[in-house]
């Protein structure tokens, strides 16, 4: 049977060619999302082997969807595939739930490694992210990071995201069919957190992070 | 689709700004004849003369994107052939003198040397070579110093496939090509048969005083603090605010920090 492939990358030019390539190489790609939120309902829906990840996409970034999709499709293994090497991109993504994460500079053929490596179980890291994995192993785990920081939320993190997209408060409410006051509370409590008391300066911390794109 | 949401557009841009226009240069029809005498010299096809597959070469820095984009060329065999890949600006100068492609797709931030270098000198030594530019930066001043460099078309790479293949017909038939996001941003115009006109910033369209209330926005200041700052009432800095948001079609204040920091208004 052909391994089910989800790719989820808000590049479309990128999407489309890595699907003409899977499907050459016997891959079956039965879903593509432009966002993280739509990549985790596909996923559910789908149920996939392999996810493909970006991490820098609106509304909900890889690492918050690899989580989302790990805890409620635990069959799928996450390949993150992001321009980003900092050690705290690859280390969130490997908290999140991912099984691989390879940069942008690879090569199809590694992208195929890491395809036959996750469906065996293992892990994968691109040769020039795995030292920093190493290193990060070797230190006390008091000074890992996740992104974001460690104190802010999953939930928190979704509802940020969403507000550097430039969603009001009213539209965020929304899209997580709970309430205002909720959001209210949720944005209150990761600007205490991160101690930045300004949209402006919520979004430009989330583009230094990765977390979305001028 | 993260960038292209948060552009203009072009809204009584004609009126306002006529005096920022800057035209830039016609880079398209320069040297046709010559360039054909000289591939018919070498023994080379060239698309003006020939109506072959178009000869592509690619550069960008990320391997995967490059074999992306040649897997969908190579889907249409009779249209497109790929003729090399190159990982930097600098690579893509050296191969496309080799190769005389008909087009190259370029990336913009490569390492060595950038998409808008490249082009430059892929254009002074190529003049009937097409770029197609295809970057995932919005940022207007890319847009037009590569325009000026003598690119064709510029895409974002939100675009589909689709698209990069009608980008790839018009520049063959000499046009130039602008993803709709940016050519609905007015921030760059292009009419048939005409250069590309644009401005360098549109935050040229604002007033002196929307401009500052832009700014201390961007700098995470409230409301309150502006009035305080520029010696005016909350009641003014809220109509300033008002108009800046509706001239730029932006209409939060996320959309209008990353507005500033494309524009070079504010900084990270």
């Amino acid at each position: 049977m052909q391994d089910r492939v989800i790719i989820c990358d808000d590049h479309t030019l990128l999407r489309e060619g890595l699907k003409s390539l899977l499907q050459r190489n016997g891959f079956e790609v039965v879903g593509e999302a432009g966002d993280g939120r739509t990549a985790v309902k596909l996923a559910k829906k789908i149920n996939p082997d392999i996810v493909i990840l970006d991490i820098s996409m609106p509304f909900l970034n890889g690492i918050e969807a690899t989580r989302q999709i790990s805890n409620e499709v635990p069959h799928a293994k996450m390949i993150i595939m992001s321009m980003h090497c900092a050690d705290h991109f690859v280390l969130a993504a490997l908290h999140a739930g991912a099984a691989a994460y390879l940069l942008k500079n690879t090569v199809f053929e590694e992208l195929l490694v890491a395809f036959r490596s996750v469906l065996k179980g293992q892990v994968y890291l691109s040769p020039a992210i795995a030292g920093t994995v190493v290193r990060a192993s070797l230190q006390p785990s008091s000074t890992q990071r996740d992104l974001l920081g460690p104190r802010t939320s999953s939930r928190e993190r979704e509802v940020l995201q969403l507000l550097v997209d430039g969603q009001s408060t009213r539209e965020i409410a929304a899209t997580l069919c709970v309430s205002v006051k909720t959001i209210e509370t949720h944005r209150k409590r990761f600007m205490d957190k991160l101690n930045l008391h300004s949209v402006a300066e919520l979004t430009k911390y989330a583009i230094r992070e990765g977390l979305t794109t001028p | 689709m993260a960038i292209a949401p948060n552009f203009v557009r072009p809204r009584n841009c004609a009126t306002k700004s006529n005096a920022a226009l800057r035209r830039i240069e016609p880079t398209l029809q320069r040297g046709e004849k010559r360039i054909d005498e000289f591939a018919v010299a070498i023994g080379r096809k060239s698309s003006a003369a020939v109506s072959g597959p178009q000869r592509v070469l690619i550069a960008d820095d990320h391997g995967i994107m490059r074999e992306a984009l040649r897997s969908l060329l190579e889907e249409r065999p009779g249209e497109f052939e790929c003729v090399g890949e190159a990982q930097d600006g600098y690579i893509a100068t050296i191969m496309a003198k080799e190769l005389r492609p008909d087009i190259v797709v370029m990336d913009i931030a490569m390492p060595n040397l950038n998409g808008i270098g490249a082009t430059r000198e892929i254009k002074a030594e190529l003049p009937d070579a097409k770029v197609v530019v295809l970057s995932m930066h919005a940022n207007p001043s890319y847009i037009l110093q590569v325009l000026q460099a003598g690119a064709s078309a510029y895409l974002l790479k939100d675009a589909t496939f689709e698209e990069l293949t009608s980008a790839l017909k018009a520049v063959r038939d000499g046009q130039v090509y602008l993803s709709p996001g940016i050519s609905e941003a007015g921030a760059i115009r292009t009419e048939p048969g005409k250069p590309a006109q644009g401005t360098i910033l549109q935050s040229e369209r604002l007033t002196k005083r929307e401009l500052q209330v832009l700014q201390l926005i961007a700098e995470g200041k409230s409301t309150k603090e502006i009035a305080a700052r520029l010696k005016i009432s909350v009641k003014t800095v809220e109509t300033h605010r008002k108009h800046l948001m509706d001239k730029l079609d932006i209409h939060s204040v996320a959309g209008l920090t990353k507005f500033c920091i494309r524009e070079g208004l504010t900084s990270l």
